[in-house]
């Protein structure tokens, strides 16, 4: 068992106002992610969940019992850490068991846990060597079994992968989510890395500014973010945020010489902010090839000027100038398009997004 | 590039090993001279050279300055002088280190209000001279019944000591990740168990470091023996003052240096042994976990 309520936390350092009344509700078996960019309080709030940090104010439950004051050790939590903190002078099994050392756990079932652990996450071949004599991945999952070994309620992670190459960081995040499914315990996850954002979690809250944006599945804030930030932040490549004139329920724009009126699905919101200008939101996977048969009010043919056309193997993506704004448009791979002016392109708005852009809010 | 063959001689660099040579010549003549005195016998350094070799080595000055030399009025060598030292010095060092390894784990990883200002405080002991705490450490320890005594002078030298050793201490330990106290706090450790599990098997070079220091300092003192020991305690610093001042007859130059390199040889064996160390604890940077 391990839900967790977060109750109105605020945390200040001296006059500094790093968390601002924090109120997240995380199921038993959920897997977090606290996502958003450096300073915005992620790891901050990790901090205080693990009670490495006091809270200003507020409350902390887990599992119906508030333990805001308890020590870390009393609540049950296990963390990794960014640099993974494993104790350099002692062997990998002391490392993985230091904990049930410390809570006077038998010796035989020490060694059965460490067993377990070690076989699960493939590193019993290693347990005698010293920290310093391990690679990258073998130290993270190294700490990865030091916090299964003790089978807490929670685990807490901290950046895990920020430290390891790009491929052993996208066979790691595999690893950590078969974890978690064949574990089902809470796990809370800070990232700044949106993709592990999107592929880990059940759900994700987006901070800003020591505040939560939004917080929802992978989906819903993909596809329906509440802000400009949040829009801005998930996705790679980013979405296209293009300023456009209103006007009769259609975005006006003009790029080369070119009108385009486009039919956006939120003509109400539109209609009803009395806006003069929006800020258009548009994934580049909406601004694809032409494809003749496809027909609805939302796709049209446009054309503007590619200046870089970057090939990445599944896709390729092509980056250009449209309406004097730098837009994405995601190509198939086979077309071998090359960089050029009057590039034909078709604009699929149906999934577009708008936002005001003085408040950068989403109009809803 | 400027390439050299292997047979081509350098003038330049000649010169500067001539010169290093000759420097370090000059620099080592001092040491050259009290073994070479400490050997010879009294007649021949009346008639030789101060540079001469000794013709026939003996070890008279030696036995004597060890067992037989007057240092004031008794004439039993420095041998009870040494074993004094030694009482002063193994308490000394051991309590101050210990003092200031725990000092500066709680400096460097455990903050709390204050800890700053503690810190500065600790630190200005550094540099508070010896003479200036003679009259009030005096008066301190008539009080506590212990002037002219060991444990006394032990006190004196811990009090002192401290502050470089929490020093020491402190910045080794700031070195260290605190991920790894919050790990281990996590882990269920408090702060003595972090200590010893997790501070003090990293520490064995700043161990290093602090011993030879305070060995060297403590063992070297004069100020502090001469003025807080009595007949029976003065360590070996004091009592080569004395037997080099007390002159029975003529001055015994060999027995002088042969004194004083028994003097000196503990913090010299110290530094041998774990001088590498000494170099390598100093200049440590930040553990890897």
């Amino acid at each position: 068992m391990g839900s967790i309520r977060l109750n109105k936390i605020n945390k200040s350092f001296g006059a500094t106002e790093v968390l601002k009344n924090i109120n997240l509700e995380i199921s038993d078996g959920e897997f977090l992610i606290l996502v958003g960019p450096s300073g915005c309080g992620k790891s901050t709030l990790m901090n205080l969940i693990a009670g490495l940090e006091d809270i200003t104010s507020g409350e902390i439950v887990i599992d119906g019992k508030d333990i805001s004051s308890e020590s870390p050790k009393d609540r049950d939590i296990a963390m990794v850490f960014q640099s993974y903190a494993l104790y350099p002078t002692m062997d990998v099994a002391r490392n993985i068991c230091f904990g049930l050392e410390m809570r006077k756990t038998p010796k035989k079932e020490q060694e059965a846990i460490l067993k377990e652990v070690s076989e699960v996450l493939q590193i019993d071949q290693l347990l005698d060597r010293k920290p310093g004599q391990l690679s990258g991945g073998q130290r993270q999952r190294v700490a990865m079994g030091r916090a299964l070994a003790r089978s807490p309620k929670v685990f807490l992670f901290d950046e895990p992968l920020s430290n390891l190459d790009a491929k052993l960081r996208v066979e790691m995040r595999t690893e950590i989510k078969k974890l978690h499914q064949r574990l089902k315990t809470t796990i809370v996850y800070v990232t700044h890395d949106q993709v592990e954002a999107m592929t880990l979690a059940d759900r994700i809250a987006v901070l800003k500014d020591g505040e939560v944006q939004q917080l929802g599945t992978p989906y819903e804030i993909y596809n329906d973010p509440v802000s400009h930030f949040v829009a801005d932040f998930m996705g790679s490549p980013g979405m296209n945020f293009i300023e456009c004139v209103v006007k009769d329920k259609k975005l006006i724009i003009e790029s080369s010489g070119q009108r385009y009126e486009l039919t956006v699905p939120c003509e109400k919101e539109l209609v009803d902010s009395k806006l003069d200008t929006v800020l258009l939101g548009i994934r580049p996977e909406m601004l694809t090839e032409v494809t003749p048969e496809a027909s609805s009010p939302y796709i049209q043919e446009i054309s503007f000027d590619v200046l870089v056309i970057e090939p990445m193997g599944a896709d390729t993506v092509a980056i250009g100038e449209w309406n004097n704004t730098e837009v994405i448009a995601r190509l198939n791979p086979d077309s071998g398009k090359h960089a050029g002016k009057e590039f034909k392109l078709q604009v699929d708005t149906s999934k577009a997004v708008l936002f005001n852009p003085n408040s950068g809010l989403r109009l809803r | 590039m400027n390439r050299q063959t292997p047979l081509s001689i350098n003038i330049g660099r000649v010169m500067i090993y001539l010169l290093l040579v000759a420097f370090a010549l000059l620099y080592l003549a001092p040491l050259y001279v009290m073994i070479a005195t400490s050997f010879k016998d009294i007649e021949e350094i009346r008639s030789g050279n101060l540079m001469a070799p000794p013709l026939s080595p003996t070890f008279y000055a030696w036995t004597k300055a060890w067992s037989s030399a007057c240092t004031g009025s008794e004439c039993e060598g420095l041998a009870p002088f040494f074993w004094n030292s030694v009482k002063i010095v193994v308490p000394a060092v051991s309590i101050s280190t210990i003092i200031g390894a725990f000092n500066g784990y709680a400096l460097a990883k455990w903050r709390f209000k204050g800890s700053e200002f503690l810190f500065g405080a600790l630190l200005f002991g550094c540099f508070i001279p010896f003479q200036v705490i003679l009259l009030p450490m005096a008066k301190l320890l008539g009080s506590l019944g212990l002037a002219n005594t060991v444990t006394g002078l032990v006190m004196v030298h811990v009090i002192y000591g401290v502050a470089f050793t929490t020093l020491f201490f402190r910045n080794y330990y700031v070195g260290v990740p605190t991920e790894l106290v919050r790990a281990a706090r996590l882990d269920g450790a408090g702060f003595l168990n972090t200590f010893r599990y997790i501070f003090l098997p990293l520490s064995t070079p700043i161990f290093v470091v602090t011993v030879i220091w305070q060995f060297t300092q403590i063992w070297n003192d004069f100020l502090f023996g001469v003025v807080y020991s009595g007949a029976g305690t003065q360590p070996i610093t004091v009592a080569l003052n004395n037997l080099v001042n007390t002159s029975v007859g003529g001055k015994e130059y060999n027995v002088d240096m042969a004194a004083a390199i028994i003097a000196a040889l503990p913090t010299l064996v110290v530094y041998v042994v774990a001088g590498k160390y000494f170099v390598r604890g100093l200049t440590a940077g930040a553990v890897k976990g």
